[in-house]
């Protein structure tokens, strides 16, 4: 389950940034978000600040978030979450690099924004551990999450969601 | 609390039903297969959002259509509310409260309050625990909806952990045994801090329906038995003092006890620690009813927990719940017929069903609502 549910709009805006590139669409170096370009425009932008990483499930969850037009610093995007059930493992997503991009230091914050589903928990809770040595980790409020089908976050309360956000126990 | 409509649409073998229900009591008369189980079924559906027999919304849509629809209209004392649940073979729901679209589930739980009581309910005394465990959980989320959100979370961590023990366990057959993984480690945080949230809600609904079903208990069956229900949840040393004034100590536990089972469950490749194996124990005069009860001592047993739940449900929500009342009645003899008929009065809203009306005691066929159901299709 993503942070936000897609809409119409999310899904044109994707599918234009898919199109426009009209060279094959292939993920970002730096962060795996979805680019025409071997480094994504985010990560290349330098008035996003490096110091602040936030943590998502899929690029739709970026175009959320920068819809939000709160976040200023930059992303890391998993590729999924954590579902034996699956067949998904830590391994299968975009985890290691992202340890890698941390300990090298330079960043004070890692947001980790992950729908607020089992495996979003999952996924939170085994990211986190891996990054607290590195860095402060925080992760955004969704108050009581109710998963199922019924609910999805609004971009009002992602921002809130955003702002709210609280270290990683 | 009173449901006064109900509205069927694309509904099981329902096409487009309209239902007012006109008495205090409605009695649902057909042949079997024609659709008073299915009724039954939708007005719990509203209370619940569960079925206890369909596997998926596909089951619950009429033959090859898309949608299904179940409104409706409930009196409370707050005020009238209208219950909408909109089903789509895709399986994803729309549920509306006042026509307003409710984003979670719990927004829309607790409007409607029910007890189900069917002749499928002496599984329940004498059944396998899985039985109590399902009823004492329909029963939780009924007195606190949030309940349901805790339960749906921890099964998807059951079914997660057991998921990646399963993998463990095969890589060890296969003669290429994995070290435990980190994701392991996390999902027995997760288990436990769910699984001691449940532990605590069930002893704290069975702390007030003990007392309650002990007293309908004897009143039905002449204060001759002494019955007996013991919670025993599947979590050494858990203890009802400690688990509200400290549950982080229960988590300890949880996790500790994870951990002298950790040999075990990767080589059998499923969770052993947790409410999933919890148990109800019902015994009367210190006799397991379940093995030893009798069948006329089974009825009086779960007569006597139905009653309770009906009881402590209006205690809760401060209304008298709806019963409804699948096939059962027919099956209690003429004096439980009449205790039940003495217990709800006219105060709680009842829907029976049954094959043919001679079953019922003349009290009963004078103060209701009879209808009939033929081939999902009702009528006076
Ligand atoms: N999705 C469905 N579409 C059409 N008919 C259905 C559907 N589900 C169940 N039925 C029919 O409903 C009938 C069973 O109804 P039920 O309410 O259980 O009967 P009873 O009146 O004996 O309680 C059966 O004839 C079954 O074929
Ligand atoms: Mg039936
Ligand atoms: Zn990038």
């Amino acid at each position: 389950m993503h942070i936000l549910q897609q809409s119409e709009q999310d899904v044109y805006a994707l599918a234009s940034a898919l199109t426009d590139a009209k060279k094959q669409v292939g993920l970002c170096r730096e962060c795996y978000h979805l680019s025409a370009e071997p480094i994504c425009d985010i990560c290349r932008n330098p008035q996003r600040d490096s110091t602040t990483v936030c943590v998502v499930e899929d690029s739709r969850d970026v175009i959320a978030l920068e819809k939000t037009r709160e976040y200023r610093g930059k992303y890391h995007v998993l590729g999924g979450v954590i579902s034996p059930m699956d067949g998904i493992g830590p391994e299968q997503l975009n985890i290691q690099p992202l340890i890698r991009r941390v300990s090298q230091g330079g960043v004070k914050e890692v947001i980790l924004a992950i729908g607020p589903s089992v495996e979003g928990e999952t996924t939170t809770m085994y990211v986190g551990q891996l990054l607290k040595p590195f860095t402060k980790v925080t992760r955004i409020a969704f108050g009581l999450p109710i998963g199922g089908e019924l609910e999805y976050a609004d971009e009002i309360t992602l921002a809130k969601a955003l702002e709210g956000r609280r270290e990683l126990d | 609390m009173y449901l006064k409509q109900l509205h069927l649409q694309q509904f099981r073998n329902y096409r487009q039903q309209q239902v007012e229900f006109v008495a205090p009591k409605t009695i649902l008369v057909g042949n079997n297969a024609q659709g008073k189980t299915n009724l039954l079924e939708a007005v719990a559906l509203l209370s619940t959002l569960r079925s206890n027999r369909a596997s998926s919304d596909r089951d619950l849509i009429y033959n090859d259509a898309d949608t299904a629809q179940i409104t409706g209209t409930v009196d409370r004392i707050a005020g009238t509310s209208e219950l909408s649940i909109f089903l789509r073979s895709s399986g994803r729901r729309t549920v509306t409260l006042n026509s307003e679209r409710c984003r979670r589930q719990l927004d829309f739980l607790g409007t409607l309050n029910l007890v189900q009581f069917s002749s499928l309910d002496l599984d329940l005394v004498r059944g396998a625990p899985e039985n109590r465990r399902r009823w004492l959980d329909g029963l939780l989320i009924q007195l606190e909806p949030v309940y349901a959100y805790i339960w749906r979370q921890y099964n998807q961590v059951l079914r997660q952990r057991n998921a990646l023990l399963r993998q463990i366990k095969k890589a060890a057959a296969r003669g290429k045994p994995i070290a435990p993984p980190g994701t392991l480690a996390v999902l027995d945080v997760q288990l436990a801090t769910l699984g001691v949230r449940v532990v605590r809600r069930r002893w704290r609904a069975l702390r007030r329906l003990v007392p309650l079903a002990q007293h309908w208990h004897s009143e039905i069956s002449g204060r001759a038995e002494r019955l007996q229900i013991d919670y025993t949840p599947n979590l050494q040393g858990a203890d009802e003092e400690t688990i509200d004034r400290d549950p982080e100590a229960m988590r300890q536990g949880f996790l500790a006890q994870i951990q002298l089972k950790a040999e075990i469950e990767r080589y059998q490749g499923t969770s052993l620690v947790g409410p999933h194996r919890d148990e109800v124990m019902l015994t009367i005069d210190n006799t397991p009813v379940r093995q030893y009860g009798s069948q006329g001592q089974q009825r009086t047993l779960v007569l006597a927990l139905k009653l309770s739940e009906l009881e402590l449900i209006e205690d809760v929500v401060g209304e008298p719940p709806l019963l409804l009342l699948d096939d059962v009645l027919a099956e209690l003899d003429p004096d439980r017929q009449n205790q039940l008929l003495a217990a709800i009065e006219d105060r709680f809203q009842t829907l029976v069903t049954a094959t043919h009306l001679g079953a019922f005691d003349d009290r009963w066929r004078r103060s209701s609502q009879i209808l009939q159901v033929n081939a999902g299709a009702i009528c006076e």
